[in-house]
């Protein structure tokens, strides 16, 4: 067993870069593979401030090399649960990089880390001597781990093998990561950073619902109020429901009164109507409303064409931001469009009529099922009246009503003629006498384009007249 | 935090070339102390000029935070990703470390990874003892606020009026950006026997102090015109001398 040394360990080293003048050896990086993992274990498997080193110690490494490392984490305590491993393992960089002469950079099989020659004159010959210590830095910090054991990997081919070993577990997190959704959190985040010039502007960024811009997750928000709560991000307590299925908090609607300046007093995550999420203005897609067919489009900031009602994005995002709430129009994450609670109040993905072509593309895995075929792109109409056509033959949803998933609830009402004019049932008239009288219903929406709700209606119309 | 010094001033001027003499004279002195040079200016070329070949940006990084979103796990921890992607575009030389800002954003939001790379920049900064800055005249990366405050600004002219100009233009912008600096100076490059009286005379009417006055310098000219590095430049070379006995004195370092 090496011989123990006092190593220099403060917070102050954390932002400490080795400069490749004091560079004794360098491990992994860009350079040389590398992988950091923690893992939970039972009381009798885990040695506690054991290391174990599979490969040559940090004595015989020549001076100045790179070298592929790999380093497991193994911890145990009655409160230890696998959830926390991912917890624990974002400490090392903070914790690593408080001893001085130690760098470490990145996370999971992308971390860089510098042993500096200051730990070489220290007399530091092996990775027991720098490990060791480390174990109880942990225990210290989070005292709910009672005991830790640490494996080091330099031979070449073990890293290689325990780092594709750490790759599946690393899937196995994002996979859960990739399931959380708003109901499993209890707090939100708040964002306030484009307020530089969208004043009004109060994000809520949430599991299922990231920030506009795109850029900040779920997982961003905590990351960032973690290391300043009181920065432009900002924990929101999930307190005070008024609608699940609109997604309206209390502590939503005062952040955003807060927030706005007073502006607004009301915000709800999952709609489009009614007191929607504000707009900053560089939103990486919009959301328009068409009362023409009763649906909603979303054009993406890449696409530079007119959308159906003869805006392009850029119109459309001059008029929506600013951090204004304009029913009608919203913002939204492209991150949004992969969450089951997309505009779920609205009747979601069964609400949306038309989006670019690429931007459908894009987020195909998010679309459900049976509406990818429904909705249009810039390749299947270029106005209302080709949408029109387009979504009677597809048989989408807004034509005939749309049914919500979230509670089976019907909340449109399909399409209606609001006034039934002479033109209208002049046209009726000319095509009954056309086909006398045998009507095939698809033939006549493509013809009229109406839907058969409203052919009936006309029908109706002129049976009043005594037409009919 | 170390001493922050931009060199800045209308293109063509000299300014990228006063960076890098700056920079050759910090690594010959070999004073020991810990330099960093930015290249700030995305139509001018340090790094060219300080003979580095071909180097990643942190434009190009800030693109790959951008364009990976989607596709990095959903836990990954940004700022520390960022944080070693700008590492890896730090070049390591030697004496001195060569950080090159490449171009500037494209279409889409930037607050929150400016907002990263401001912090990342603070912390990088704080690295060094010196901090050597070729910035373009517009101050451009400022308004995004991902760069220190200066100690020094100094504004490099020709012999033009718009030269000089440029040196007013500057305080106004770093008025309005609200960018803080301790002093303020002028270098003179291209000067001739000719146009020496001109410049001094049009400096001090504009009330700048003029730090430096840089002959026009064949041997400079020349690795000018083959693309060659400035630092491998001769130490006699009459540019080399006025950075050396005059403009490093003046600005105390």
């Amino acid at each position: 067993m090496a011989e123990e040394i006092q190593l220099d360990i403060s917070p102050m080293y954390e932002g400490e870069r080795i400069r490749k003048d004091d560079l004794w050896v360098e491990l992994g990086g860009p350079k040389a593979d590398g992988f950091e993992l923690s893992l939970a274990a039972s009381m009798d498997e885990v040695e506690d401030g054991k290391v174990t080193i599979v490969g040559p110690d940090l004595g015989t490494v020549p001076e100045g090399s790179t070298v592929p490392f790999g380093m497991v984490f193994k911890v145990a305590g009655p409160l230890i649960e696998k959830d926390l491993e991912s917890i624990i393992e974002r400490r090392n960089h903070a914790l690593l990089s408080a001893i001085s002469g130690f760098m470490h950079l990145n996370q999971r099989y992308d971390i860089w880390m510098r042993v500096g020659k200051g730990l070489k004159k220290k007399g530091v010959t092996s990775w027991e001597q720098i490990f060791k210590p480390v174990t109880v830095l942990y225990k210290n910090e989070m005292p709910f781990i009672e005991k830790m054991e640490v494996t080091v990997y330099t031979d070449p081919a073990a890293v290689k093998e325990e780092l594709a070993k750490a790759r599946e577990v690393y899937k196995v997190r994002d996979d859960r990561a990739k399931g959380l959704h708003d109901d499993d959190v209890e707090v939100f985040y708040g964002c306030t950073l484009c307020q530089a010039f969208a004043p009004t502007s109060a994000c809520c960024v949430t599991p299922d619902r990231p920030s506009l811009c795109g850029a900040i997750s779920w997982f961003d928000g905590r990351a960032a109020a973690k290391v300043d709560p009181e920065g432009p991000q900002f924990a929101i307590p999930k307190e005070g429901l008024i609608d699940e299925i609109a997604g309206e908090y209390e502590s939503i609607n005062s952040m955003a009164e807060q927030r706005s300046g007073g502006e607004y007093s009301r915000m709800a995550l999952y709609t489009f109507f009614d007191a929607p999420h504000t707009s900053c203005g560089c939103f990486e897609t919009v959301g328009f409303y068409m009362p023409e067919v009763d649906g909603i489009g979303i054009v993406d900031r890449d696409f530079k064409g007119a959308t159906p009602n003869g805006l392009p994005f850029s119109t459309m995002a001059g008029q929506t931001g600013g951090g204004k709430q304009i029913v009608g129009f919203l913002g939204m994450g492209i991150l949004y469009y992969f969450s089951t609670k997309f505009l779920q109040a609205d009747g979601g993905w069964r609400r949306i009529v038309w989006m670019p072509k690429a931007l459908k593309e894009r987020v195909k895995e998010g679309i459900s099922e049976e509406m990818f075929a429904k909705i249009a792109t810039e390749e299947d109409v270029s106005d209302l009246d080709g949408l029109k056509k387009f979504l009677l033959k597809a048989g989408h949803p807004v034509v005939d009503g749309v049914v919500r998933t979230v509670d089976s609830k019907k909340i449109t009402e399909g399409w209606k003629f609001e006034d039934i004019d002479d033109d209208i049932k002049e046209k009726v008239i000319a095509y009954i006498e056309k086909t006398g009288g045998d009507i095939d219903t698809e033939k006549m929406i493509e013809e009229l384009v109406m839907s058969e709700g409203q052919f009936m209606q006309v029908i109706e119309a002129l049976q009043e007249d005594g037409v009919l | 935090m170390g001493r922050v010094i931009a060199i800045t001033g209308k293109g063509g001027t000299g300014k990228t070339a006063l960076s890098a003499m700056l920079i050759r004279h910090l690594v010959k002195a070999g004073g020991g102390e810990r330099v960093l040079a930015i290249d700030a200016d995305p139509d001018a070329n340090l790094a060219d000029s300080l003979g580095v070949e071909e180097v990643m940006t942190v434009g190009d990084m800030r693109e790959f935070l951008q364009d990976s979103r989607l596709t990095l796990p959903p836990d990954t921890d940004k700022r520390a990703l960022l944080e070693a992607k700008i590492f890896e575009v730090l070049q390591e030389e030697d004496g001195y470390d060569l950080l090159v800002m490449g171009k500037p954003e494209g279409a889409g939001c930037y607050c929150y990874v400016n907002n990263l790379l401001k912090g990342i920049m603070e912390r990088t900064v704080d690295q060094y003892d010196l901090i050597i800055m070729d910035t373009p005249a517009g101050l451009e990366h400022f308004s995004r606020g991902v760069m220190p405050d200066l100690d020094t600004l100094i504004v490099v002219t020709d012999a033009s009026r718009r030269g000089l100009t440029t040196g007013e233009r500057i305080q106004e912008l770093a008025k309005t950006l609200n960018v803080k600096y301790k002093h303020l100076f002028l270098v003179a490059n291209k000067v001739t026997e000719i146009n020496r009286d001109k410049i001094m005379e049009n400096a001090k009417s504009l009330g700048l102090q003029v730090i430096g006055t840089i002959p026009y310098d064949e041997s400079l000219a020349k690795l000018d015109l083959t693309g060659e590095p400035l630092i491998d430049l001769p130490d006699d070379s009459l540019a080399v001398v006025e950075v050396r006995e005059r403009i490093i004195k003046e600005m105390g370092l």
